[in-house]
Formats: structure tokens, sequence, C-alpha cells
């Protein structure tokens, strides 16, 4: 429950109101003071004094005084007018009630629009600075110009003294010699006979027309410039350098090389000679060496054999037991893929071309035979089931590796003729 | 474009002037404000423009066209008097031309059997004492040398050994031309080879690998002891080796820096201070460089060898000029800061260097 402040003194003129209210013991700011046109507040928590205006004020040029203990306030009236009382005496407290919030709001709109005048004149003190900035940078920009101009200009002005310098050195030199030419023409034609016929840039005998100033030596006559040659050295004696150029695991230059896509075909061929399957119990019959994949690979060699004297099966058993091994090397699937090709046996021999195909990723230039073979066991698989266009993909595919080989384009063109063939039943 | 304070050098575009076709080299000709650019025109064809700068301009003097596109050129092998210039085109041939009369070449051969590369020249211009002689390297892996005195064979040959498969030469340079004898060719080639060829012993004297192609190699002078040697290479990487001290194993010392994330096809060295080079880059842009030598030029290693010590390299300026990349560069013998730049917009670039005195 506020503490109403009801000791007050007021007295007016025709156009003011003088109201004083005494405080004690509060120390009051401006925010503890509420004025609209109507309407005045003052509250310190827990004291209170409120006063619905007689008649309205001009709440805006009204000004209040805090004092010692006291407040001052000097209300302007609207209307020159004497007031009966300082508050509107029949005042209910629905009225009243009314009466506060429509001040309040009052009180709010006045706040925004001041906000608002405010944000403007923000705006146009922020526009200003910026075009001043932009001035004093403009200028800055054109001094550094205009000094680039200045060393422009001198420069130009040196060059232009320098060519003339230049012109004039020449024309000099040149009658001097024009001069001396006369005289020595004379001495010229005796002393030419003499000479050694030398198979040089023919120059002696045209006469020149432009004589440039040699590097500090004085008068240059025709006669002194030929001892000059005489000094010169004979060319040299032939000779070749051998050379030979940095060598690279691939022979590539660097800015060529794919060296991620190599490094990962690299590490793959390791990882592939390391594996060993070891979950047969075949194995333990084999022995030790026998596990090394590196003599599956001269194994290899005796299935090659085994493979040119027409003994396929053994061949497939043997690549078989090594796949059984060693699933990552590409090779042997390779390989194992022809066998079957000449055993007929062309799905197997399709699984295992794509099998080594898959293993011969990544594709570098290194894997490039082997891919090729691949291809081409596979199309002809495919072919040989009659299924020419797969079959033609695959030879195409070889094709583009290795564009030079002219079997398989013979090929090629024969499986695309074959099924024009066939299309042209339909 | 340009930045740095005050007292650094600054790249000024002095002059532009667009071309009709894609140039490939541009050189000044000595003693003289002309300029020449080789290149090659649409219809397949080898063009030479003499230009001479005239005022704020390029004035174009002469226009001369050949058969066959032509890729680099070099006064390096002719006499002040004679001014004769060498070029290497498209199809292999090395001619020698006098521009005064063009239309047949003082020296001709059929040296490559594939594009020259890159070409250059030592003995003429004053510079430098013994014959004249002119490099070339091709495409087809080699690298020769010729004297224009000497018809059909080059006095040199580098080939790769017989089976060996071939690597392309993208270009070469004289160096150690100190006295009649002496002189050394380096070889830049695209899988990052860098060799050196001894003229006097004809041998191998050095060779190392850079990992990336060899654009351009430049020695510092080309008359004197061989002091430098700056290698460059694709990915924005280039060397500088410290020939003063050969190691018997380790060879020569360098020290590398990464200027741009692109390619930088050309370094030059300032004609008049060697110790100063500008690289150009497949971003369109070019860099000043200044090398530092360190306190002691070579020190022992634990076996007591002499055993070259890298200096270090500082970037003076840079500017880009292009979009596209800047393919020649040539330094003014005569006037110091001027140089030329031709790049594939089909532009070629006049620009001075300023305040080279004060580095």
């Amino acid at each position: 429950m506020p503490v109403w402040l009801r000791e007050y003194s007021w007295r007016q003129t025709g156009s003011a109101v003088y109201l004083s209210l005494p405080l004690r013991g509060v120390r009051v700011t401006p925010a503890n003071i509420f004025c609209t046109d109507q309407y005045l507040k003052v509250s310190i928590p827990p004291f209170l004094f409120e006063a619905i205006l007689y008649a309205p004020i001009d709440d805006t040029n009204s000004t209040a005084k805090i004092g010692n203990g006291i407040i001052f306030f000097t209300l302007y009236k609207k209307e020159m007018a004497m007031w009966d009382s300082l508050t509107l005496a029949n005042a209910n407290k629905e009225k009243l009630q009314h009466l506060r919030e429509n001040a309040v709001l009052k009180a709010h709109e006045k706040a925004k629009e001041e906000t608002e005048a405010k944000k403007v004149t923000k705006q146009e003190h922020k526009k200003y600075a910026l075009e001043a900035t932009m001035k004093l940078e403009e200028a800055e920009r054109k001094r550094i110009e205009d000094l680039k101009e200045k060393e422009r200009q001198k420069v130009t002005k040196e060059l232009e003294l320098w060519k003339k310098e230049q012109k004039d050195a020449e024309k000099q030199k040149r009658i001097q010699k024009e001069g001396e030419l006369y005289q020595q023409l004379e001495q010229l034609k005796e002393k030419k006979k003499e000479e050694i016929n030398k198979t040089r840039i023919p120059n002696e005998g045209t006469s020149k027309t432009r004589l440039k100033p040699t590097k500090g030596h004085g008068s240059c006559s025709m006669f002194s410039e030929n001892l000059k040659e005489e000094q010169l050295p004979a060319p040299r004696s032939a000779a070749t350098i051998k050379i030979n150029f940095t060598s690279r695991v691939f022979p590539t230059a660097l800015r060529e090389s794919r060296i991620a896509e190599e490094e990962e075909w690299l590490r793959k061929q390791a990882e592939a000679r390391r594996t060993v399957s070891a979950d047969l119990s075949e194995l333990e019959d084999l022995k030790e060496e026998e596990k090394n994949p590196e003599w599956l690979k001269d194994k290899g060699k005796h299935r090659c054999k085994m493979f040119a004297t027409g003994n396929y099966l053994a061949a497939v058993n043997a690549y078989n037991l090594a796949v059984r091994l060693n699933s990552k090397l590409p090779l042997l699937y390779l390989n194992r893929a022809a066998c079957h090709l000449k055993l007929r046996n062309l799905h197997k021999a399709i699984e295992d071309s794509s099998k080594a195909l898959e293993l011969l990723t990544p594709p570098v230039p290194d894997n490039e035979n082997a891919r090729v073979k691949a291809y081409v066991r596979r199309g002809t698989a495919f072919c040989q089931l009659e299924l020419y266009t797969e079959g033609l993909q695959d030879y195409e595919a070889a094709l583009k590796i290795d564009p030079k080989n002219k079997t398989i384009e013979k090929d090629a063109e024969k499986i695309r003729h074959l099924i024009q063939g066939t299309m042209q039943d339909y | 474009m340009s930045s740095g304070g005050p007292e650094r050098p600054q790249l000024v575009a002095h002059v532009q002037q667009a071309l009709s076709y894609t140039l490939f080299d541009c050189k000044w000709v000595p003693r003289s404000a002309r300029l020449l650019c080789l290149g090659s025109a649409a219809r397949g064809t080898g063009l030479l423009q003499l230009y001479e700068l005239q005022g704020g301009r390029l004035a174009l003097l002469r226009e001369i066209e050949k058969a066959k596109p032509i890729k680099c050129g070099t006064f390096g092998a002719t006499s002040l008097q004679q001014r004769y210039l060498a070029t290497g085109d498209f199809g292999g041939n090395l001619n020698i031309w006098n521009l005064e009369a063009p239309e047949i070449p003082v020296y001709s051969v059929k040296g490559h059997k594939e594009i020259i590369n890159s070409i250059d020249g030592v003995g003429g211009l004053g510079i430098g004492e013994g014959a004249p002689e002119i490099v070339t390297g091709s495409r087809d892996g080699t690298v020769k040398v010729w004297d224009p005195r000497q018809k059909d064979t080059p006095v040199a040959n580098m080939e790769p050994v017989q089976g060996e498969s071939k690597r392309d030469c993208w270009t070469v340079a004289f160096g150690n031309a100190y006295n009649q004898e002496e002189r050394v060719v380096c070889a830049g080639y695209d899988n990052g080879d860098i060799k050196l060829f001894d003229l006097k012993t004809m041998s191998l004297r050095w060779e190392t690998n850079i990992k990336n192609g060899v654009c351009s190699v430049e020695f510092d002078r080309k008359d004197v002891n061989m002091n430098k040697l700056v290698a460059t290479s694709l990915e924005g990487k280039f060397h500088v080796f410290d020939m003063r001290t050969q190691h018997p194993t380790k060879g020569f010392a360098s020290v590398s820096e990464k200027a741009q994330k692109s390619t930088i096809w050309q370094v030059r060295h300032l004609p008049q201070n060697r110790d100063i080079f500008m690289t150009s880059g497949g971003a369109g842009s070019l860099h000043l460089w200044k090398y530092e030598y360190p306190a002691q030029r070579s020190k022992k290693d634990s076996e007591g060898a002499e055993m070259g010590v890298a200096g270090s390299v500082s970037l003076l300026q840079n500017v880009t000029l292009s979009t596209q990349p800047i393919s020649s560069l040539d330094w003014s013998p005569d006037k110091k800061g001027l140089c030329v730049c031709g790049a594939f917009d089909q532009t070629v670039r006049v620009l001075i260097v300023t305040k080279l005195n004060k580095v």
C-alpha cells in the first residue's frame, strides 16, 4: 500500500502553475517523475503522489526542479485560464483508471517518436561521415597518381634526352668515318689481294650505310675490323656430349604424374604379395616355400609350359591352388582366364577376367598391358557366347588403352559387322 | 599497383602497344631505342616487327614476314656494327638475319627436328671474348651450339643417349665466357633437369633436378667467371645457385623462393647490376628481386671439401600488368631501368624501373 503524499502547495498565474511537493528523507531522480498533458505522478516507493490536472498542460516544456527534499514543478498551461483547483474534483475510480492508462499510452507514443527522430539524425550523421572519408581517400589516391605521373614524365624526358644524345653521337661518328673510309679505301684494295679467303659472312665489300659506334674504341675503320676478325679463334671442333635424363619409377614428370593413383597401385601389389589365406588344411601339407607367392610366380612359368603343351586342365589346377593361396594377384586370374578360354569354359573365363580387372584398378600405365589382355580375353569369351555387344564393349575398352594394336582393331571390326549382320535380320 | 615507400624502385608502365599476332619474344636492338617483336601471325607465318620508341609511343618501322612462326631470338653473337639477329623458329630452323636486308638469311640451318624453344648467343656485342657462338635448345631434347662461320654442322651437340626417352629442352643459356677458351652452356628441361655443359672440356660438368619443369635459366653475367645462375620453374618457384664453388658431390649451393602460384616464365638480370633480376609470371605479374651475398661465400664441409653458401633473395617490387602470362622480358643494355615485356594478351609493354641507383 503506497503512502499517499498529500502535503503539497501550489499557486498559479495565467499561464503557469507552480507546484511544490515536499519529500523528506527520500532521494528523487527524474525517473520517478511521470507526467503527461493531464496527469502527473511522482512515485518513490513507498511514497506516491498523483494528480489529475484540472486542465491540460504543455508537458514538453514543463519542468521539474529537484531540490533538497522538495520537488518544484513549473507546469505551463495549454490554455490561459485560471484553475479552480489543481486537480479535478469529481474523479471516480474508473475515470481515474482510464486517465492513467491514457497517460501511459501517450507517454509510450512520445517515447517512440523520440527514438524515431534519433534514428533519422543518426543516419544522416553516418552518411555525412561516409562522404567525408570518401573524399579524403579520393584525395589520397589522386596524390599518388600525380606522383606516378610525375615520375613517368621525368623518365620520359630523360629517355628522349638520351636518344638525342645517341643520334648526335651517331651523326658525328658517321661523318668522321666517311672521311677515313675515303682515305683507306685505297689501302684496302691492295690489302685485299693478300688476305686469306675466308668463308665468312660477306661484309667487306659493302659500304656501311649505318656505322654505329663501337664500344670504347675510337675510330673503327673496315681495316681494323678485318684485323679483329683474324684474332677470333677458329670455330670449335665438333663434338657431342651424351646425356641421360633423371629417371623415375614412373617415367613421367612431376606435372604429369598421377602420384596418388600410382602409389595406390604399388601398395596393392605389395599387399597382394603378402596375403596368404591361412585357413586351408591342405596348406599344412605344402612346404613352407610353396606358400610363398613369389615361388608361385615361378610355378607360373611351369604353367605356361603346361599351357603351351596343351595341358590346360593341369594349368587350371595349378592356378586354382595358387589362387587359394593368394587371392589378390591379378596375374593369376588373368592367366586362368586364358586357360578357361582354351577349355571353352566361357563363363568361368568371363568371371576370371572380371576379377582380374577388378584387381587391376587404379588404372596406371604400369598395368596397361595386363588390362588390355583382360579386356581382350573377356571380349573373346562374350563373343563365343554370342553376346556380341558386350564383347564389342570390351574390345573397344582394350582399344582405348592401346589404340595402336592392329589385331584388336581387326577383331573389333569383325564383331561390329557381326552385330550389324544380326540386326539386319530383324 | 606498385606499392612501397618512396625509396623502393617503382615499375612504371611507359608505353603499351596492342599487336595483332601472338608475341613470343621481344628484344632491344643494341645501341638504339628500337625494339624487335617476334611472333606468329594468325595464318601460321612468322612475323618480325621493328619498333622505335618515339615520345610516348611505339612507332612501327618495319614488318617482315617469314614462312614459319618465330619462337625466340638473340643479338648475343653478332658484332655491334652488324647487329644481326639470330632466330629459332617452330620448324627447328636457326636463321641469322641482317635486318637491313631480311629477304635472305645470312646463315641458315635446319638445326633441330622440332621447335627451337630457346636461343642464346655469346661472343658478340663487344661483350666477352672468344668466338661468337649460338646455342639452341629444342623440343627434340637436344642442345646444339653453332658457330656462324661453320655451315650446317653444330660445333657441339648435347643429345640423349641412344634409347633414352627424350625430354623437351625448354631453355638454354651461355655463361663463364671470361676468356677465349672457357665457356659453359646451361640447359633446363621439362622434367626439372638442369645440366651444365663445359664446352672447353666437352663434358657434362654438373646436373641436378629441381622437380618441376625448368622454364628459364640465366647466368647473371655471361662474360665473367660464373657467379650466379637463376633457374625458374613451374609452380612459382625459382632457384638461385651460387656458381663460384662446386662441391664434388653436392654440386652448387642454392636458395629457392616461391614467388607466385603460377609458372615463372622468364628471368632476366639487369645488365648494369648483376644482383638485381626480374621474374615474369604466369599471372601477368613482374617481380623485381635483389640477391644479397652471404658473409662468407664458401665454407668447408666435414671432409674438408669446399662448399658454397647461398645468400638470400629479397623482393624489391612487384606489379601486375596483365591477366595473361608475360612470356618474354628484356632489359635495355643501354638505358638502365628500361625494359620491354611481351605477354600472351598480344600486347608489348615498355616499362621503366625507377630508383635502381638507390638499391
